[in-house]
């Protein structure tokens, strides 16, 4: 862009040719009134309050709609502008009414006082508003609209389709009776999924949030605090209001990445959880198979004698503990400082074992890294995104409104997914593979693209492994995968096989987003090594906009095997096995190098399956719940069952708790400093916002303290930062990350030094593996060991929604989510619907070799015949009592996605 | 009385048209001639809403900004009587009148028996031959309340669509 | 004195049968299309600048230029439109129904030629829903001269491809505003977009698109076979060629005609429209329609024109003559334009939503009077400098004419 001059009221200012006049001028200090033009939106030009005039433009001109131009000379401010908004604004209020409940910014009140129209006998013009027909909607769980208030702005209907790309918004009827309309005028009945983008961005409070509404004035909020939304792995930055030590509201924070201001309805409206009742307050000891409240010297106490006596009496190898991937930077550090020197083995890990281990596993063979490889706003501009294996618009909505705007755009998405998902209604290609058959489908792939001399030959022989070479290996094994054969295993027709291929290889950029549809599975490692081949056969990496993409479930389980939560890797992937390695981190930790444990530690399941083999006494479990999320759920309880010590550090009892000894009350995300890393490898902060509930504790100084007692000294710390610190020099990538740096705004990893201005692409240069250069790793497709039998002939899928989060501690706290969700379900084919005599809504039993459960039937094409698919966030009817705990050997991840079962009418 | 129309029927014409919204517009006037109610009803926007892959209210904001659609069940006849400045002139006002006053029509009602439904609409291009109305698609000029009556007996008596 | 002149836009109207073909083109028809086929599109695009055609919507803007403009905007640009606006909608105008159902192939005709001229493959007929005879000419018009050759691919041979489609409006009189109408033919509610761009540059789906009137079009195939200077002869200095006037009101023959500009009101009502009515005594007109502006009879004698009228401050607009007599409530007819204005308002911008209701509030209180009306006119006029689009900036003309030729 040209830098250019223009003059607006003789001064002058330097700025982008073709900027948008308004924005330029408020950039400048110069406050030309204006409602409709926000500027997250394109402009409207509807409030006509922005009138300036321009040299050689004829009559007034609306600022929002121009563009500058060098030498332009602009009047904002004269008799003739400031009489026309003066009318305007009269126009406006004549049409609106005033009533305020002072729980808003209201954008309008201040014009009014600037321009002198309080009184209504200073009015031009007399109100008209009570003859307009006053359209209310209460119907929507998340917001009310009154059309009274309403000044037809445009910035809701802009919010939701330009900034969301969910379009649920219109005007209905038309001029002085038009009105905003979701739906076919029921809010409730539309497809809105309560993002509250639309309330953000109104102006006037004709679109205003449900929870506290009228409850407290926006000038009495005590505070507002910029922290990271606790949810999903999007890592969204929010801004909390606080009235009474409550959380009252929750924004999002305009001009940041990664969301720019966006939320989802999780982020704005599930907050409910931090002030609940049932937050725990006080340590809990079991006395008599009970829950009494205890002192934290008891529990501490208690706890620390009992570690200590197990190891001495079993043996260091017989302790564990579970880490949090919603816990900070700071806290998973420690926690696996505490393991590695207090139990003085590497026994620590958690749920990213449950959910992209596979996927971790295999990038980081084949590149060096495990992380995404692109920036969040890369699946905007991306020219052709593949989305394999995830659900991405209920999982991570923020990244997909990236995508939605790509869309727009005119980007090409391909979908792969065994069942339907909303991001089918934006793909081009909806590829319906069987379930876990995704090897072969992209072994078909591959064979496509080579057939068809789609290949980019320069990249394998430049960026890959022994390039040529390998390219032929794998060709000797997707030789076979004709697109006949493929179909034959697939179920997709060779058309759309042809055409995806097409797409995916020929496209100027593309990038893939896989989830856990691919990794849950006991194949996880070789789907991604075959996702990762097409990858690189047609060189869709190592170019801006180009890569692979593991979006993250949870807001911090990038951040928390990054700072060394894992049993192989020390903070910054560091493998414990080296020596090297380990006398770097005994110099840092001050301990005797010996201390250190060289043996990789157990993972997630195999310390269940260690706990029920007798092997693993006592368990040491921060912010998880594997009762819910672990699989074969009865197996998990009868291993929990029979530890000797399992101390559950919480927020809430939760199913697990309910078998431990100690239950430790701890701190929630919103009642903490810290940092988190998301899912483009972006280090964000956590700021405190409340304090913790009763005498509930921040984990950090939970685990110092269990560590001082049994006599292990892990470090003090004052504070969060001086813990960041340390593992700022522990783990190069992240060495160049202060504080400091990231008050404002989150900086990207590897960032070794504090002149480094972040990552936003990996692998432009070089891949991190030893060579530099990227892996081709063949593999066969393989049938599953678990088959459809007479007695168990449905195939169960599981997954996530958008309005419940994992094992839904925190988000069936809230009523507003509970009141878009609140049922489980069971998704089947109406074919098997129909074979089995089972309506729509009907009760049913879901039965497989492990266990049942009790669900509900929604009869859907979405699946295919012969599969089925389950949310499994509810308890009551817990998906992973069906799941088995058979593991992928390369990566030990559980196969959710894959279960027999039988389905009956209740 | 006049029935909805069939889903299948809803399906046989929105396939006619490609699912690119600019077919919108088209696609809902023939279904609002082909329903026997005359209007466009929830199931006809939702299944457009499918159809043309847009939001169900991006649907409704079409069909309540054009005149011509309805959302409300109108009758078998559907009376568009010119209310514009050539026609006022010429005398519609009495026309209207007099067909609330000898056949109890009035704008946005439709009449018990289903057959009416009278709207004050804007300039029909027939100023020419003013006042002048159109019939669903039948135009009928020069009007006077003699003419009225022969027309709407004559309509009366028509056998149903 | 002009009884004799030739017609351009009705010269076949009523003497062929509207659906055939071939009596189109033995009567000429297609001829002008064979022509410019072979000339070259520089040519062609002289051909409409120095004809002095201007748009016979309303705008009168002038036709060649913007032919130009838009076959040279965007030269990357993959695609090309020509849209016919045929959403006829101004109170008191039929000219264009006529000619669709007189003449349909002629406005077939006239598109090829603007489409051929900027190199556009794709042709639109934006048709108003309520015309439902005219919607079936045209649709056979399209069918028969894809099945004719002029239309579809290589048309007579020459390589040039256009395919031609009709699209319906809803029953929106701002859907004739052109950015409004290409809103409107994407499928979407029907608001004005913001100007600049003009469709020139970005026009239909962002692409260089060319908009033109039904009675524009049916100029070019005149202009083509005759010459862009016989063309020009006709007509007065700034206004050239013939127009459709659409007389009505208490005239013994209300009805269309068309004759060249210059024509005077005095010979249009009193000569060819056969005078007024028995019983009915001449006091004024309002030309244009509701975008349009009162007269009174010291306008009879001015010639119709472009230049000549906008020296008195009047405006021929889309050629609406409707004839007001001593009988004509005069206030009624103007609440009726401006019940109509806060009809056809979208709503999208402030001045012209809420000020058509306070104009039409005003003008329905019981207790209406001269200061009332300054009041209006004072409101029309800050509409007509903050509005958005055309609608918003209209009311200012027959307030403002009113007050005028009937009230000071």
């Amino acid at each position: 862009m040209k830098n250019i001059t223009i003059e607006i009221d003789g001064k002058k200012i330097t700025t982008e040719e073709g900027t948008n006049l308004l924005q330029v001028a408020r950039d400048n200090g110069i406050d030309i009134p204006g409602l409709c033009y926000h500027k997250k939106l394109t402009p409207t030009g509807a409030c006509r309050l922005c009138v300036v005039k321009v040299e050689n433009m004829p009559g007034l001109v609306m600022s929002c709609t121009v563009q500058v131009k060098d030498g332009m000379k602009v009047t904002a401010f004269d008799e003739e502008t400031e009489q026309n908004r003066r009318h305007t604004l009269s126009y406006l209020l004549s049409e609106h009414n005033e009533a305020y409940n002072a729980s808003y910014e209201d954008e309008l009140r201040p014009l009014i006082r600037r321009y002198k129209l309080e009184k209504p006998a200073d009015r031009p013009v007399k109100p008209i508003w009570q003859n307009i027909p006053r359209i209310i909607d209460d119907s929507s769980p998340v917001l009310t609209y009154d059309s009274s208030k309403c000044i037809k702005c445009f910035r809701c209907i802009k919010a939701c389709e330009e900034v969301q790309g969910k379009g649920v918004l219109s005007f209905a009827d038309r001029g002085i009776s038009k009105y905003i309309v979701a739906g076919f005028g029921e809010w409730k009945n539309s497809e809105c999924d309560g993002c509250g983008e639309c309330i953000q961005l109104c102006p006037t409070g004709a679109i205003v949030e449900k929870p506290f509404r009228g409850k407290f004035k926006i000038d009495t909020v005590e505070k507002k605090v910029i922290t990271t939304c606790p949810y999903c792995g999007v890592g969204c930055q929010t801004e909390v209001f606080v009235k009474d030590e409550k959380i009252v509201r929750i924004d999002g924070v305009e001009g940041v990445l990664p969301n720019d201001g966006r939320l989802c309805v999780k982020g704005r409206f599930g907050y409910q959880y931090a002030n609940h009742k049932k937050r725990l307050t006080h340590p809990l000891i079991k006395k008599n198979g009970k829950f009494v409240k205890s002192s934290w010297n008891e529990a501490l106490d208690l706890i620390a004698s009992k570690f200590n006596e197990i190891k001495l009496k079993y043996g260091s190898e017989s302790l564990a503990a579970y880490s949090s991937a919603k816990c900070s930077n700071e806290e998973n550090y420690l926690l696996q400082k505490f393991v590695r020197l207090a139990f003085g083995n590497n026994n620590i890990d958690y749920c990213t074992r449950l959910c992209h281990a596979s996927t971790v596993t295999a990038m980081l063979k084949q590149f060096g890294d495990g992380a995404g490889s692109n920036s969040i706003q890369d699946f905007e501009t991306t020219d052709c995104l593949f989305v394999i294996g995830n659900n991405i618009i209920e999982t991570h909505p923020i990244t997909a409104t990236y995508v939605k705007r790509g869309k727009a755009e005119g980007q090409k998405i391909i979908v792969v997914d065994p069942r339907w998902t909303p991001l089918v209604k934006y793909a081009d290609i909806w590829l319906q593979p069987k379930l876990a058959t995704d090897v072969a489908l992209l072994n078909g792939l591959v064979n496509i693209i080579i057939e068809n001399d789609w290949v980019d030959k320069d990249f394998i022989a430049n960026r890959v492994e022994n390039g040529l070479q390998a390219f032929d290996e794998l060709k000797a094994i997707t030789n076979k995968y004709t697109p006949s054969y493929t179909e034959k295993i697939t179920g997709i027709s060779q058309k759309k096989l042809y055409e995806a291929a097409k797409m995916y290889a020929t496209a100027h950029t593309a990038m893939i987003a896989t989830g856990m549809g691919m990794s849950q599975q006991t194949v996880g490692t070789n789907n991604v090594f075959s996702l990762i081949n097409m990858c690189l056969v047609t060189g869709q990496i190592g170019k801006e906009r180009c890569g692979v993409n593991p979006p993250r479930g949870q807001n911090n389980v990038q951040g928390a095997t990054d700072v060394g939560a894992s049993p192989v890797n020390y903070p910054g992937y560091i493998p414990v096995t080296n020596d090297e390695n380990r006398r770097k981190i005994a110099k840092l930790w001050n301990v005797p190098y010996e201390n250190l444990d060289p043996k990789p530690g157990l993972t997630t399941i195999e310390i269940m399956n260690a706990a029920y083999d007798g092997k693993i006494k006592a368990l040491y479990c921060m912010g998880e719940n594997p009762v819910i999320t672990d699989p074969n759920q009865n197996h998990t309880i009868a291993a929990l069952e029979k530890l000797y010590f399992l101390v559950v550090q919480d927020i809430f009892e939760t199913e697990t708790s309910f078998y431990a000894d100690v239950i430790l009350p701890a701190a929630s995300l919103f009642e903490k400093d810290g940092s988190v890393v998301n899912s483009d490898r972006r280090v964000l902060r956590l700021r405190k916002v409340i304090d913790a509930p009763g005498e509930a504790k921040t984990d950090w100084k939970i685990i110092i303290e269990v560590a001082n007692r049994m006599g292990t000294d892990i470090g003090n710390y004052e504070n969060a930062e001086e813990i960041w610190n340390e593992v700022r020099e522990a783990a190069p990538i992240l060495g160049g990350v202060t504080y400091q740096r990231i008050e404002h705004e989150g900086i990207q990893w590897p960032c070794p030094t504090e002149d480094h201005p972040g990552t936003s692409t990996l692998f432009l240069e070089k891949f991190n593996t030893p060579s530099g250069k990227a892996k081709i790793i063949p593999v066969d497709y393989q049938p599953q060991s678990e088959i459809a039998t007479e007695e168990f002939p449905i195939i169960m899928n599981s997954g996530r929604m958008l309005y419940h989060y994992h094992s839904s501690t925190l988000s069936r706290k809230s009523d507003i989510l509970n009141a878009y969700a609140d049922k489980s379900y069971v998704i089947m084919n109406p074919n098997d619907a129909e074979r089995l005599g089972i309506k729509d809504g009907d009760e049913v039993l879901v039965c497989s070799p492990r266990g049942n459960l009790k669900t509900r039937a929604m009869v859907r094409d979405e699946v295919l015949t012969g599969e089925a698919f389950m949310p499994w966030h509810f308890h009551e009817s817990p998906v992973n009592a069906l799941t088995r705990s058979e593991m992928d050997p390369q990566s030990k991840i559980a196969p959710f996605k894959y279960s027999a079962v039988r389905i009956e009418k209740a | 009385m006049q029935r909805e129309m069939t889903s299948e029927l809803i399906k046989e014409i929105l396939g006619k048209y490609p699912g690119t919204k600019d077919n919108l517009i088209k696609a809902l006037h023939e279904l609002q001639e082909t329903n026997p109610l005359n209007y466009i009803s929830p199931e006809i926007m939702e299944k457009c809403a499918a159809h043309f892959r847009l939001t169900k209210a991006q649907v409704y904001g079409v069909v309540t900004y054009y005149s011509m659609f309805s959302i409300k069940p109108r009758g078998k006849y559907h009376i568009s009587l010119c209310k514009s400045p050539v026609c006022s002139m010429m005398g519609s006002e009495n026309i209207f009148r007099y067909l609330e006053d000898k056949y109890g029509l009035l704008p946005d009602h439709v009449s018990d028996d289903g057959l009416f439904s009278l709207e004050k609409s804007e300039c029909l291009g027939r100023c020419g031959k003013a006042p002048s109305m159109m019939i669903n698609k039948d135009v009928y000029t020069g009007l006077t309340t003699d003419k009225i009556d022969e027309i709407l007996l004559n309509l009366k008596s028509k056998p149903g669509k | 004195m002009i009884l004799n002149d030739p017609k351009i836009a009705l010269a076949r109207a009523g003497k062929i049968n509207p659906a055939s073909i071939e009596e189109f083109i033995n009567t000429g028809g297609f001829e002008s299309v064979k022509k410019a086929l072979k000339m070259n599109r520089g040519d062609l695009l002289d051909y409409a600048e120095k004809s002095g055609l201007k748009g016979r919507g309303g705008a009168g803007f002038p036709t060649g230029m913007k032919q130009r403009f838009t076959s040279s905007s965007c030269q990357t640009c993959e695609n090309r439109y020509v849209v016919c606006n045929a959403d006829e909608g101004e109170p008191g105008t039929y000219k264009d129904r006529f000619i669709m159902e007189s003449d349909p192939f002629l406005l077939i005709e006239g598109m090829i030629l603007a489409a051929y001229s900027i190199n556009a493959n794709y042709a639109y007929v934006y048709l108003r829903g309520e015309y439902y005879q005219s919607i079936d000419n045209i649709k056979n018009a399209i069918k028969l001269s894809y099945e004719n050759g002029f239309l579809g691919q290589n048309i007579l041979n020459s390589g040039y491809n256009l395919d031609m489609d009709i699209y319906l409006g809803g029953g929106s009189y701002l859907c004739g505003e052109e950015l409004t109408l290409l809103e409107s033919l994407e499928g979407k509610r029907g608001y004005p977009r913001i100007k600049p761009p003009f469709p020139a540059e970005k026009g239909l789906w962002e692409f260089p698109t060319l908009v033109n009137n039904v009675e524009t079009f049916s100029h070019l195939p005149f202009i083509v076979n005759n010459g862009f200077e016989t063309y020009s002869q006709t007509g007065t200095a700034e206004s050239k060629g013939t127009k459709i006037f659409c007389v009505s009101g208490n005239v013994q023959k209300p009805g269309i005609y068309e004759f060249p500009f210059g024509i005077t009101l005095r010979e249009l009502i009193f000569d060819i429209a056969g005078g007024m009515k028995s019983d009915f005594s001449f006091k004024g007109a309002l030309l244009g329609g509701a975008a349009g502006t009162f007269v009174n009879e010291t306008l009879l004698d001015t010639p119709l024109a472009y230049e000549t009228l906008k020296k008195e401050g009047a405006t021929l607009g889309s050629g609406a003559v409707i004839v007001i007599d001593d009988k004509t409530d005069l206030k009624k007819m103007l609440s009726s334009i401006l019940s109509f204005f806060k009809h056809e308002s979208c709503g999208k911008c402030v001045p012209c939503r809420i000020g058509t209701t306070i104009l039409y509030d005003k003008i329905s209180s019981t207790d209406f009077t001269a200061d009332d009306l300054k009041f209006m006119l004072a409101e029309a006029e800050y509409m007509a400098k903050n509005s958005l689009c055309p609608l918003g900036q209209s009311p200012v003309l027959p307030v403002k004419s009113f007050l005028k030729w009937f009230v000071l």
